[in-house]
This record gives C-alpha cells, structure tokens and sequence, in this order.
C-alpha cells in the first residue's frame, strides 16, 4: 500500500484564495474508476461503475444526474472512503488535491472527511443523532478535527448557525427532532460548511424537501460556496435544481458515464440519446400542456452487458453498440460517448458542424 | 359529485385548515399544492373519512362523511380510493402481488366492477386483468413487493386503487419518490386510466410542473388557506395569487 501523503504540505483550511495557478488545476480528479461488487466467495460479481472519468475544478459546481442505480452515489462513496464492505474499486484513481485517496489509511481518511470534504446527505434525520443537542453536536465535530477551545467551538457554530439563516441560539439548544426537515438540512449545511472544506458532497441534498424550501437551501449553498470558493458534487435525479446551479453536468447510466460538459451547452445540446430523453421526460411548466410526455423505453436498470449500457433502452441503438463507446469530444467543453453520433456526423457533415 | 364547504381542522390547538371550500365534478382532475405542513393531506384525509373535520361539510355524491359510522361508512368508502406516495410502504410485504390487488375486492364482495363482470369470482383472473391495465405482465402476479421496482410498485398500487372503479381517486405524491423517466411513465399511465373510467382526481404534489399536466384546475394552499383556486391554463395569468406566481417562479426554468 502506498499512500503519498505528505502533511507537511496539508492545505490550510482557508480556502485557496489569491493561488490562481492552483485555480487551473482540478481539485478532484477521478480517473478511469471502476467498482465491483464481490459476492460471498470473493469473486467479482458485477461491476457497478465501470471506467468512470471526472474532474472538479476549485469553486466549480459540478452535477451528477442519473436515475436510481446508475451509480452516482457509488462514486461519491468510493470518493468518501465509505463504500460498504461487500464494494471495492477495482482499478482506477481518485486524486483529490494532490493526494491520492484509494488506499489511504482509515486513520487519513478519517482525517480528511468533513474536514476537507464535507458531505450532505437526502435523509437529514440521519444527519445528527436523535439524543444529543445540535449546538453539543457541532462542537464535538469542530473539536474532533481541529484544536480549539470548548468556547471558540461554540462561537464558531452559532456563527455559522446564523450564516445558513437559522435562528442560531434556538437551534443551538435544540434537538434535532425539535426542528424542521428545511431547519435540519441547513444546520447539517452548516456542520460541513463550517470547516470551510474544499470539497462539498451533496447527495440528494433536497430529495426530501419540498419546492420552495429546497431552492431556499440550494439558493443558500451556492451563495456560500461561491463565498469560500469550495467546490461542490451536486448528486440529483431532479434535473431542474442541477440545470438551473451547476457550471457542468455528467449524466450517468448503468455505471457509466454517457455525457459530460457544461450546463449551459448540454441544456442546449444534448447529443447523446438518454440525455435527450431525460430533458423530454421531465413535466416542464409551460403555456402548451403535452398530450402525453416523453417515455424512456424499458424498465430502469435495464443494462447492457456489454458495450453501451444503454443499448437496451436506446432508440437510436444498432450494431456497433455492442462496443464499449469512447468518450469524445463534440464541441467546446462537451464529451459523449455514443456511437450513434458518429453515424450521424457521417451522414450530415455540414449541419453537424453548424452546432459546434 | 364531490363538495367541500367551510371545512376547518385543527390539531390540539394547532390549526391546519381554515375554512377551506371547493367542488368537484365528475370526471374532473384537481391538483392540490402547496409546502409541507400546508394542510394538503391532511385535506385528503378528511375526504376519506379517516379524520373528522371540526366544521364544514364534506359530502361525496351527496353523502356526507362526517356523518357515517360503522357499516354505512364502510359502504360508502369504495367511492373513494388512495394512491399513496410510497409503493414499498402501502404494500403488504408477506403478500404476493395478486392478493394484494384484489384486496379492496375482496373487502367489497359485492361491488362488481363492469371491467370484471365475467370474471368476479375468479380471483386470479381479477388481478391478472387489473396488472394488464396499468401496463404490467401477468407474471409478476406470484412476486412479493420487495422483488419489484419502484415504478413497478407504484403501478400495483394504482391497480389496487382502480379495482373497485371509484368514483374519486386521490393521488397523494405519487411519483415523489420515483424517477424522472418512471415519473414520466406513471403519469401517463394516470391520465390514460382517468380517460378510460371517467374516474376524477385529487392530486396532491408539490410539484407544480407535473400537476399542471395532470390536472383541469389547481387549488393551492398555503398554511391551511385554500388561496388560490383556477383552471390550469390560467395559470401563468396575471390575476394569480402572489404566492402561486413564486411556486410558479421557482419551478418556471431559468
């Protein structure tokens, strides 16, 4: 095992401000990550994630979008070092900040989570424990990764309490049942945003939450983040909050990833099929109400085996499916993997070009 | 066919709803949105006769609710149906598919359905046509809920809702915790069953998006006020309740 971590040269918790030539560099940077199932006699089983590819920059917002199983939260485990036992990934690398973190000791890690990346999780509930005050709870968390004084550690929470707009004293002293499902998510907003990490993991951060209250909360995460220029994984099947805040998008199915870029660009092109079909899917609010709306063919989880995990479902699909697609370029900052689009930027060369 | 009139609710001294009046026709869609904790479920309940109301009258096809006890209530029931938002929790986890299905059926021996005339009396068969209308195979009857997807559920909770054919059907969140594209399938398969059984709705979301689709008028509520009540198409209007245009705002993309 080797773990290249140097702690002299452990970043500060402030936020890289002034370092530009760091701005450039991804702060996470995932590479070629597979992960596998192993069954009881410790053989690979299935392959969950398969040769995923992504990067985030410093301050950059990043969504990843997919349905159930498609292994988004996977990724965001194995990046977290919380995958379940019975998970392991099979090759690839997870570089965050110059550090390699597969492999890195439970002690590291330990060290590393929630204090440079935070995570927020969809179940709020299980965000602090039910018997313990909230104020009690977030000084144990500053206290457990940094040296601080019992009274600083307060202060610190009951400034970041007030910094998501929460009524600090009250919720300081309350426990967590005593609170809303909107008031929970901010404190637990609060708890990773208050070790200024660089990296925030938000899985489904809103799923639970009604219309108004999670854009309230998401409206509140992208204006602190902006303010200490973290950077953030928006993990959500609810395309309209990742659209309308992300910088880029990835869209996954089955393990792999079909297309990547910016927001801006996939909104207004969307090359590969399933994501064609995933904007179409969505009840969007309009002055014409659709007869009917678009339908994805097949049941999720429907995978291929082999090739294109898509296939099944896919429209467009023939032959030369059965080969695993390459990610391509297809225009400034856009990726997909499909072959689909080659046939089709073979036969209309000339209308094809007038996208890019 | 159904009549809400100055109904009020409240919890202990907390109170929910507050005079709230609307009606319903036969055949007709209403969508019921608004935040958590607006009172829309507490609506619904109210409908079904599962919580009384401190005041107001609740009457569907002209009987009233709150007055019915015991049998009578019972009987009067198979009017109404439910869909509830979680699939895994509203189904029996020990039953197979099919004898959760017929269910209702079985509770209302007499209530023939005109879809099942011909086969009444043989359960199986029941469940079988029941699966195929809400776009499932026949061989998922023998299946417990937990070897099912979550779409799949949502449909075999459907399919228990139609089997008595009521008159009312209310959808309380129904594609909240299902997926985009599954969303997408179940609405469909929604609007499909309303036009083939002249059946109304009640659809409670907080969604706006999907109950602009789904519905001919939208009732909104906020804080147990019913403010805001109109047709669908008049939904961007300029009239509109302040609070409905920030729902609309919200969800309206950027």
């Amino acid at each position: 095992m080797t773990t290249l971590v140097d702690f002299s040269r452990k970043p500060t918790n402030e936020p890289v401000k002034g370092e530009f030539l760091l701005q450039s560099l991804p702060l996470l940077e995932i590479k070629n990550l597979s992960i596998s199932s192993f069954g009881t006699k410790k053989k690979e089983d299935i392959k969950l994630v398969k040769n995923i590819n992504l990067s985030i920059k410093p301050g950059e917002m990043l969504g990843l979008v997919g349905e159930s199983g498609s292994g988004k939260s996977l990724t965001a485990c194995a990046l977290l070092g919380l995958l379940p036992k019975s998970l392991k990934v099979t090759e690839g690398q997870i570089k965050f900040h110059g550090r390699e973190l597969i492999n890195l000791s439970e002690k590291d890690m330990r060290r590393l989570r929630g204090n440079e990346i935070a995570y927020i999780f969809q179940n709020y509930q299980g965000s602090f424990t039910p018997f313990i005050k909230i104020g009690k709870q977030l000084i144990e968390a500053l206290r457990s990764h940094q040296k601080i004084s019992k009274q600083d550690a307060k202060k610190k929470a009951l400034l970041w309490l007030e910094r998501v707009k929460l009524p600090a004293n009250q919720v300081f002293s309350s426990y967590p049942h005593q609170l809303s499902g909107g008031q929970l998510q901010r404190a637990a907003l609060a708890a990773a945003l208050m070790f200024q990490p660089l990296l925030i993991v938000a899985d489904e951060p809103t799923t639970a939450l009604d219309v108004l209250t999670s854009e309230t909360i998401l409206d509140l995460l992208v204006d602190l983040q902006k303010e200490y220029n973290c950077a953030v994984l928006l993990i959500s099947h609810n395309l309209n909050h990742v659209l309308k805040r992300t910088d880029s998008i990835a869209v996954m199915y089955g393990g792999q990833i079909v297309e990547k870029g910016l927001t801006n660009e996939i909104r207004k092109n969307p090359f590969h099929p399933y994501t064609k079909l995933l904007l179409q899917a969505r009840p969007v609010l309009s002055r014409v109400v659709p007869e009917k709306l678009v339908v994805i063919p097949g049941e999720p989880g429907l995978v291929a085996k082999e090739g294109c995990a898509f296939a099944h479902r896919c429209p467009k699909s023939f032959i030369k499916c059965s080969i695993l697609p390459k990610m391509k370029s297809v225009g400034d900052s856009h990726w997909i993997a499909c072959h689909a689009k080659d046939s089709e930027a073979d036969d209309t060369n000339a209308s094809s070009k007038k996208c890019f | 066919m159904l009549q809400v009139k100055n109904v009020s609710k409240s919890y202990r001294l907390t109170p929910v709803l507050n005079e709230i009046t609307f009606q319903m026709q036969q055949g007709e869609s209403l969508g019921l949105i608004g935040e958590s904790g607006s009172g829309k479920s507490t609506m619904a309940k109210l409908i079904v006769g599962l919580e009384h109301a401190d005041g107001g009258q609740i009457t569907l096809n002209d009987v009233d609710f709150q007055e019915l006890r015991g049998a009578e209530l019972r009987k009067a029931r198979r009017h109404v149906q439910v869909v509830f938002q979680d699939p895994l929790a509203s189904l029996n986890p020990k039953l197979p598919v099919w004898k959760s299905i017929i269910e209702p059926l079985e509770n209302y021996p007499d209530v023939v359905p005109s879809f099942l005339k011909e086969v009444r009396n043989d359960r199986k068969k029941m469940a079988g046509i029941l699966l195929e209308k809400v776009g499932l195979d026949r061989n998922l009857l023998e299946r417990y809920p937990h070897q099912l997807s979550g779409g799949q559920r949502q449909r075999v909770g459907i399919a228990r809702g139609i089997s008595l054919q009521p008159n009312l059907l209310i959808c309380d969140e129904p594609t909240s915790s299902l997926d985009v594209s599954i969303q997408a399938q179940i609405l469909n398969l929604l609007k499909e069953l309303k036009k083939e059984f002249n059946m109304s709705y009640l659809f409670i979301s907080h969604d706006m998006a999907s109950v602009q689709y789904m519905c001919d008028r939208i009732a909104v509520f906020k804080q147990g006020v019913l403010v805001d009540l109109f047709l669908s198409k008049d939904l961007f209007s300029d009239t509109r309740h302040p609070y409905t245009k920030t729902l609309v705002e919200v969800t309206v993309e950027s």
